[in-house]
């Protein structure tokens, strides 16, 4: 059932109820930018479900950038995860969990460290209001608003209104035991709630017109047909190997595993973010690499995404969010590359 | 596997046979037993140290013990080289897609090695051997550098020396005392040095990156389809379970499709022998 705040309740009280017994991750504002932050309890003064994603990818709560796996001799399993409650996450973030939940979770063997914290979290998703200048979600089939995946999803509407809707058994349960704050939405709301949808679909629909992009076009085509282009050569001479659109990246799954000593010096080993525009992510003992040009690892990373997951998905492992976009020191951008591989195939 | 799938199998170093000058085969004994099947490979640890991918080289009929043969190239072979008897290791597996052996059924059966890479073939040949009724030939085409680089001395004189075995060796550069083939391996595929009826047979290859491409062009060149050359893929296998990302080729990822592919399902991906 679609459900509305009931008159003098606010978003605020909703949140601090649901959210009660949860750690949460929440977005924060800092200047112009809306940060992921952790905290013990929903703070509506510091706060907010943010009118788009934050800078930190949500991948960063279930796929910790540094994180143990045990001590490699004992088959010791994840200590039991607290959980938490992910608030204001917006679509993008969240459609890139079907990439980590095919990877970590549902290819076996499952990995239990990303288990554990998936299942212990509780994902209360937010419409987009309105896109930041690097959005593009639309061009790439996602929409900027969850229709799946969510426990519970909140539709800001104008005037301070919201419409609240469950999307899983635990969503709905928690959502029923808010009968004080919480009635059925009326069809008005609802319609306004469409139309408030579809006029943030069309302003990132708009933008993503003005670098050539919509979604109509066939990546997968374009970058596997333009693997022999000049123009991986061409991005890939400001492409400095930082790794930092790996790191922002939604998507991006891919880790090193390493091993060390913990602090008490008994073998420990971790899984840490990696990156595939790093020279030997691909080499092997003795040398032999086959990625060895920064043009090959750039269009590597293009290929995975728009080529690899297509075919053992039926997806794209980007979902339009354009972190990579503000990090890249080298000032290359997705969608001109996205754009010129069209042009090229 | 464990139920934790980056933690390994404690296991101790029971033999060590020094094969050549950085080429040594250790015995390794697991706490419990790992059973694999040809062609499957294990990730090999040294606790606190690092990890790094290994087809065994054993008997896959073999449960207690399992044989892996290490050349000692990078930082984690190095230090696998310094191990000696009672040292303690990890092995996490059996990893990867094995040989398909019921499509080997009735033919005969290629196999072409060069240097360390004959290891994981001698798991395949001993589990050819074990049900050698099955297989129409096995013939057995090997390459090293020099007489001092063949791998198997011993077993390459005994066990191999199997009348129904076919076997045939070549150095790139011989000694006063070779007696056989100089040349690199294609040089024992060629017609007069390797009769099999190419319809009805697969080869199964495996060796350094170069040896690999040059014996693929020539069993193409002699009649070989795509889809009847098993090549095993070198790539950077890391986690082993398809997650980590490393060992991509195209569509694949080399530790969990793999690490044997047929030369039709990777001939149109960038680099494969790099």
């Amino acid at each position: 059932m679609v459900k509305q705040l009931k008159q003098g309740r606010t978003i605020n009280a909703l949140i601090e109820f649901i959210s009660t017994g949860y750690r949460i991750f929440a977005l924060q504002k800092t200047d112009s930018t809306y940060h992921l932050v952790a905290a013990s309890k929903w703070d509506g003064n510091r706060n907010t479900l943010g009118p788009y994603r934050p800078v930190e990818p949500l991948k960063s709560i279930m796929l910790p950038p540094r994180q143990g796996v045990g001590q490699l001799l004992q088959d010791e399993q994840p200590a039991p995860f607290t959980p938490i409650a992910a608030i204001g996450v917006k679509n993008c973030d969240l459609a890139s969990l079907k990439i980590h939940d095919y990877v970590f979770r549902d290819s076996e063997p499952a990995d239990p460290y990303y288990k554990e914290i998936r299942d212990n979290t509780l994902i209360i998703s937010c419409d987009c209001s309105r896109p930041c200048d690097v959005c593009f979600c639309t061009a790439v089939g996602d929409q900027p608003y969850a229709q799946s995946g969510f426990d519970i999803n909140i539709s800001p509407l104008p005037g301070n209104k919201f419409i609240i809707e469950s999307g899983s058994e635990k969503g709905k349960n928690l959502l029923d035991s808010c009968n004080d704050l919480l009635e059925e939405a009326g069809q008005d709301a609802i319609k306004a709630r469409d139309a408030a949808r579809q006029a943030v679909y069309k302003s990132v629909a708009d933008q993503a017109a003005v670098k050539g992009l919509d979604n109509n076009k066939n990546y997968q085509k374009a970058v596997a047909d333009s693997m022999e282009s000049d123009l991986w050569e061409k991005f890939a001479e400001d492409c400095v190997e930082c790794g930092a659109c790996n790191f922002v990246c939604c998507t991006c799954h891919c880790f090193l595993l390493a091993d060390g000593r913990s602090d008490t010096d008994t073998p420990a080993r971790i899984k840490q973010w990696d990156s595939c525009l790093y020279k030997n992510f691909a080499r092997v003992a003795g040398g032999a690499n086959p990625r060895k040009f920064r043009a090959e690892r750039l269009y590597n990373r293009f290929d995975k995404k728009f080529n690899f997951f297509p075919q053992v998905l039926h997806s794209y492992a980007c979902d339009g969010c354009g972190r990579c976009i503000e990090a890249c020191t080298g000032k290359i951008d997705i969608r001109d590359v996205l754009r010129k591989a069209l042009d090229e195939a | 596997m464990k139920h934790n799938p980056y933690a390994a199998i404690p296991a101790t170093v029971e033999n060590i046979i020094a094969e050549t000058s950085n080429i040594t085969t250790f015995t390794f004994r697991p706490e419990e037993p790992i059973p694999f099947k040809a062609g499957q490979f294990i990730e090999l640890s040294i606790p606190g140290l690092g990890e790094a991918p290994f087809t065994p080289s054993s008997s896959p009929a073999v449960k207690e013990t399992m044989d892996v043969t290490i050349m000692r190239v990078g930082a984690v072979t190095e230090q696998i080289h310094a191990l000696t008897k009672g040292a303690q290791v990890g092995i996490r597996g059996p990893l990867g897609q094995p040989y398909p052996l019921d499509k080997f059924k009735g033919r005969e059966i290629l196999i072409v090695g060069g240097g360390v890479g004959l290891a994981p073939l001698r798991a395949l040949f001993f589990a050819l051997v074990e049900e050698k009724d099955l297989y129409k030939k096995i013939i057995i085409r090997y390459g090293a550098r020099s007489p001092g680089d063949i791998v198997y001395r011993k077993a390459v004189s005994a066990a191999w020396g199997n009348p129904q075995v076919d076997l045939l060796l070549s150095v790139d550069k011989g000694d006063e005392t070779w007696k056989g083939n100089i040349g690199v391996v294609t040089t024992i595929l060629e017609n007069n040095k390797l009769s099999v009826n190419i319809r009805n047979s697969v080869a199964v290859v495996c060796g350094p990156p170069v040896m690999m491409k040059f014996a693929t062009i020539k069993l193409l060149e002699r009649g070989y389809s795509p889809d009847s050359i098993y090549l095993s893929m070198e790539k950077n296998m890391s986690c082993g379970i398809g997650k980590c990302g490393h060992c991509r080729i195209g569509p694949f990822y080399a530790c969990k499709d793999g690490p044997v592919f047929t030369y039709d399902r990777i001939k149109d991906e960038p680099r494969i022998w790099d």
